[in-house]
């Protein structure tokens, strides 16, 4: 239990550092991925026939593909080069655009049918229909799978140590490989995710209650 | 009636006495099921149609042809000048024209829960005919006090009695200027008394010469308020004319027998 408690305290500097990593790579691949599925999610209800197949190739194809093999096409498959951190952050956000966009739609479907019947008669646009009445109603009926889908993305960032990015997976995987303590660090390291995950999860379960008693 | 279709995308305005609505030989099919058959009726400016008959005749889906919710599989259907042709693809643009002179309400409100009243009845009247926020919300303010619900602006849907909500629904509806109101079974989902504050708000409407086709079980709103009632079953127009005539002496048997049945519900 002390040697834990030593490492930590030894090598603090990296791992905090790396949990920063990681908790920056999560959020940028939100910011991308969770607009994405939200497109992807509104395209598959477009009139135009194209567009709803285009996203369901895209959405199958990004959540057939593992994320290790999304990574790993984006780091060393685009023509352009770009860093490690942005490379798994384009993967990731692919990903979560694919898997939230299943998600959402399930959202948006759960708006009821007589809603839209009302914005059609009142001669709302479909994309008023859509951003108006739909989506807003459909993201917070997704709210909390949404949440719980992001805590596991949060934890898939760990496969960023792949491709080198110095997140907190490859930061204790780094230490341990030069003084051996590799349990004590993994341990540390899920100790550090836990901090994370699991109030995370508390205030997921909360954000569900919440909205189950308002509906 | 034959060749009358074109003449009726004349402006209304050089031909006051055209019909407010008119339908003619409508017909609606789901697969091989015909839910409307040949329908034809008309509805002038200012006048009020009743539409009653049993469950499934086919009420709802004429209301919701008019107003292209459904689509007729045969027929023509015009309101105030806009005529809409049965399998020719109405553009985006016809099918708005349509809809901005066309209000319904509907026997579940189909409120947007997750706007305030206010919201309700003002954001239509931005998306739909532009108006700025300013005007809008006055627009609503004005007309939640005209339905009674003046003190309701800010309250969410929920929050309101089903007999407030189907009031909010009316404003939604009125805020948009139709030039028509369709009803389907707007009382259905309420308590007795609880509809009575929707009727008399409707009574208002009609009163101040709004041209309204109402599917009801209200008889003694379709006695006392509409101008025209029409009885349909199957999918058919079983008998139409004034509702006191018919009420008091039914010509087709099945008009009998409905009216029987419901009278000694009541
Ligand atoms: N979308 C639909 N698909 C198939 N059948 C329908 C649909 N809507 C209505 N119907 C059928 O049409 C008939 C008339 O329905 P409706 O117009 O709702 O009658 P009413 O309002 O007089 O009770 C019923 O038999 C109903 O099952
Ligand atoms: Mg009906």
């Amino acid at each position: 239990m002390t040697g834990i408690m030593d490492d930590f305290m030894t090598y603090q500097q990296e791992l905090v550092n790396g949990l920063g990593v990681s908790i920056s790579l999560a959020l940028l691949t939100f910011a991308l991925g969770l607009p994405g599925g939200l497109l992807l999610a509104v395209a598959s209800f477009n009139r135009a026939k194209a567009v709803r197949i285009l996203a369901v190739v895209f959405v199958e194809v990004g959540r057939g593909t593992p994320a290790l093999v999304m990574l790993q096409l984006v780091y060393y498959g685009l023509p352009v080069t770009l860093t490690a951190f942005l490379s798994a952050a384009i993967a990731l956000s692919l990903t979560t655009a694919a898997y939230t966009s299943e998600i959402i739609r399930g959202g948006l479907r759960g708006v009821p049918a007589g809603e839209i019947e009302a914005a059609d008669a009142l001669g709302l646009r479909a994309f008023h229909t859509m951003r108006d009445v739909v989506v807003p109603q459909g993201l917070r009926i997704a709210l909390p799978p949404l949440l719980g889908f992001c805590i596991i993305m949060f934890q898939a960032t760990t496969l960023a140590f792949t491709i080198a990015v110095p997140e907190l997976m490859a930061q204790a995987k780094s230490i341990a490989s030069s003084n051996f303590h590799y349990f004590n660090l993994f341990l540390i390291a899920g100790l550090l995710y836990a901090l994370i995950t699991i109030p995370a999860s508390i205030f997921t379960d909360r954000v569900a209650d919440k909205l189950a008693r308002h509906t | 009636m034959g060749h009358g279709i074109s003449e009726a995308i004349v402006d209304p305005i050089q031909r006051p006495d055209s019909p407010a609505i008119r339908l003619h030989n409508v017909d609606k099919r789901f697969g091989e099921h015909t839910v409307l058959d040949q329908v034809s009726l008309s509805v002038d400016p200012g006048q009020v149609l009743a539409l009653i008959g049993p469950s499934g005749a086919g009420k709802s889906t004429l209301l919701r042809c008019i107003n292209l919710l459904e689509r007729p599989t045969g027929g023509t259907i015009t309101v105030d000048g806009v005529t809409i042709e049965a399998g020719h693809t109405v553009s985006a643009n016809e099918l708005a024209k349509l809809r901005s002179r066309v209000g319904m309400v509907f026997q579940s409100f189909n409120l947007f829960p997750h706007m305030t009243a206010l919201k309700n009845i003002a954001l239509p009247q931005q998306r739909v005919l532009g108006r700025s926020k300013k005007e809008a919300e006055d627009r609503a303010h004005a007309l939640l006090k005209r339905v009674g619900l003046a003190d309701k602006a800010q309250q969410y849907p929920t929050r309101c009695s089903g007999g407030q909500q189907q009031r909010i629904a009316i404003a939604r509806a009125l805020a948009l200027d139709p030039k028509v109101m369709l009803f389907d079974e707007p009382t259905s989902a309420l308590d007795p008394e609880v509809g009575l504050e929707v009727l008399r708000v409707m009574r208002e409407l009609a009163d101040e010469g709004m041209t309204m086709a109402v599917v009801t079980h209200e008889m003694q709103f379709a006695r006392n308020v509409s101008d025209h009632l029409v009885v349909m079953s199957q999918g058919r127009i079983l008998e139409e004319g004034d509702p006191r005539q018919i009420f008091a002496n039914p010509q087709q048997q099945r008009t009998r027998e409905f009216l029987r049945a419901v009278l000694e519900r009541e």
